[in-house]
């Protein structure tokens, strides 16, 4: 018993030791994974056109070039393209984060008849794929004269949007102490003047999450455009990128400088927002 | 003044709804119209003619269709087996106690801040036939390099891959919720009654997760099989239209051909499927409840 004791110990810290390293092994693994795509990706935008398809791959190009990027930066239609996706995905965050707040609000702070109803009729519409609305979205745009338009992208993407912010707001005005307000509302505040001067200025980190996730959406956005707004002037950069190939054969040093630039406006929101983001998704985490 | 203070909540919710319906509900009930009449880019600004269930005949007697059918299903089983599986290891590290968790979990979020054509042409890049890395690996390690996307039986697979890249942080962050929603003090005690690692998981963890991996589960399989942007962008349904999902075939059914009215058809088709999959899983779950 005596010698038995500290050799089972022995064993138990090994065992105990080697599950670690097989944990970080398996992290590392799919770090790496995970990384992989996008740095080979990174690489290659530096690289010349024929570099870039040539063998053996370099992982430091041997001529790096900011041409790719000097090329993706000068087509007009690809610049035409990036000034749309900017537009359309401001102007969707914008309208989605007033409209959810609206709607959050009225969830987080009133009783009113049907308030449980309403709020799974709007979860609900949630789970409608809206993938299958492309073709009565399309055939009713074209009646409507809202096909190749911004407006009617910037629409659309709020059915993308407004529930999950609806759901996102609505717990995030709930953490919001209820005394402040009813102190107010007592010195003679009116409804909308508490939301103006009390409820907005402490709700601010949750429009903040709010705010990344409608950009998100609307920026990476690729079946509505492609379907809704496809033509040279109404273009967004995500269906640019994807034109691109049949119009320049894949020319992979111009795709991949593209690809890069697309990723900038949302790795910057997430450098910014990392915190918030995390917790926001994890919250939320129910669009794809 | 009081008859406007009951009516504030619903001012408040109108906009939402409004947009939501015209914008969601309303193309859905359209849908249905549109899937019993005779709609195609040669009479879409004319008036359609009521056919019945004509759409529905035509799709079941393309073989194309029953083709589709069975790409999705290998397109959702693969994708929803791997995400899910991956999901829920990495979920699981991550919850053990190591350094950097938190740098962990924002690193493995990138893939889902990508959008999906960026998705689609790395991984193009990646496996292309003649000069993407893996085939140059594959070839310095001695082998024949692979026809990735030339051979039907495989391009489904890098598709597959693709979408597991994608769509896998969605599931490691729903699922690290759940675990984080499971009370510490539960482990301390098993660990005191001397259950082991393996029983703490299959005893407490897995069966207080269970509703988080339902609703997951759903949730990824339903995105599944609506999902073709990586299909469209990678392969364009091809080669031989070994690629092409019954979503693809339904895009392609209304914007390729023109077939406005047999797409929304297959739409309909599509709802039934998503409906059927929720219940499916929702009886599962209920059976092994009972058990």
């Amino acid at each position: 018993m005596k010698q038995n004791l500290p050799s089972s110990f022995v064993s138990v810290s090994k065992w105990f030791f080697a599950e670690k390293q097989v944990i970080y092994i398996l992290l590392f693994t799919y770090l790496f994974i995970t990384l992989v795509p996008l740095v080979w990706v990174l690489s290659t935008s530096f690289k010349s056109n024929e570099e870039a398809i040539s063998l053996p791959p370099q992982f430091i190009p041997a001529n790096p070039t900011l041409d790719n990027y000097l090329f993706v930066v000068t087509e007009p239609h690809i610049v035409h393209s990036l000034f749309n996706s900017f537009i359309v995905s401001i102007g969707s965050t914008v309208i989605s984060v007033a409209i959810s707040a609206l709607g959050g609000y009225a969830f987080a702070r009133f009783q009113f008849k049907g308030k449980n109803i309403l709020l799974s009729v709007i979860l609900g519409l949630f789970m409608i794929p809206v993938l299958i609305n492309i073709i009565p979205l399309y055939i009713m745009f074209s009646q409507i004269g809202l096909l190749n338009s911004l407006l009617g992208l910037i629409l659309t993407f709020q059915i993308l949007i407004i529930p999950l912010n609806i759901f996102l707001l609505k717990s995030y005005f709930e953490t919001i102490p209820r005394e402040l307000e009813e102190a107010a509302l007592i010195d003679g505040c009116s409804s909308l003047g508490v939301l103006r001067r009390i409820t907005i200025p402490l709700s601010m980190p949750g429009f903040a999450i709010a705010a990344v996730l409608a950009f998100r959406f609307s920026w990476n956005e690729f079946i509505l455009p492609i379907v809704l707004a496809n033509r040279p002037d109404s273009m967004v950069f995500q269906v640019a990128l994807y034109e691109f190939v049949s119009l320049y054969s894949i020319e992979w040093g111009y795709l991949t400088a593209g690809i890069n630039i697309a990723l900038i406006p949302i790795l910057v929101l997430m450098l910014i927002f990392q915190k918030q983001m995390v917790r926001g998704l994890t919250l939320g985490a129910i669009r794809h | 003044m009081l008859i406007l203070k009951s009516f504030e909540p619903y001012l408040f919710l109108l906009p939402s709804i409004i947009i939501l319906f015209a914008f969601l509900f309303i193309p859905l009930i359209w849908n249905i119209y549109i899937s019993l009449h005779d709609v195609s880019i040669l009479t879409i600004i004319k008036d359609w003619d009521f056919i019945g269930f004509e759409n529905f005949d035509n799709i079941f007697s393309d073989p194309n269709f029953y083709n589709s059918l069975k790409v999705t299903l290998v397109f959702v089983c693969g994708s929803v087996l791997l995400q899910f599986g991956i999901g829920l290891l990495i979920a699981i590290l991550l919850n053990q106690q190591i350094r950097a968790s938190g740098l962990f979990r924002t690193l493995f979020i990138i893939p889902w801040t990508v959008s999906t054509v960026i998705t689609g042409f790395s991984f193009k890049f990646l496996f292309d036939d003649s000069f993407g890395i893996i085939n140059y690996g594959i070839e310095k390690l001695g082998l024949e390099s692979i026809g990735w996307f030339s051979d039907p039986n495989l391009a489904i697979w890098i598709v597959i891959v693709a979408n597991t890249w994608y769509g896998t942080p969605f599931t490691i962050l729903f699922l690290s919720a759940g675990l984080l929603s499971i009370n510490p003090t539960l482990y301390e005690a098993a660990t005191i009654d001397g259950a082991t690692k393996f029983r703490r998981f299959f005893y407490i963890t897995l069966p207080l997760l269970k509703s988080f991996i339902l609703t997951n589960l759903i949730l990824v399989t339903v995105w599944t099989i609506n999902f073709f942007d990586l299909q469209l962008i990678m392969t364009n349904g091809g080669p031989l239209s070994s690629t092409t999902t019954l979503s693809l075939y339904m895009y392609k059914q209304a914007f390729e051909f023109g077939y406005f009215s047999e797409g929304a058809a297959v739409g309909i088709l599509l709802i039934i499927m998503n409906i059927a999959i929720a219940f499916v899983y929702l009886k599962l779950f209920d059976v092994r409840n009972k058990k």
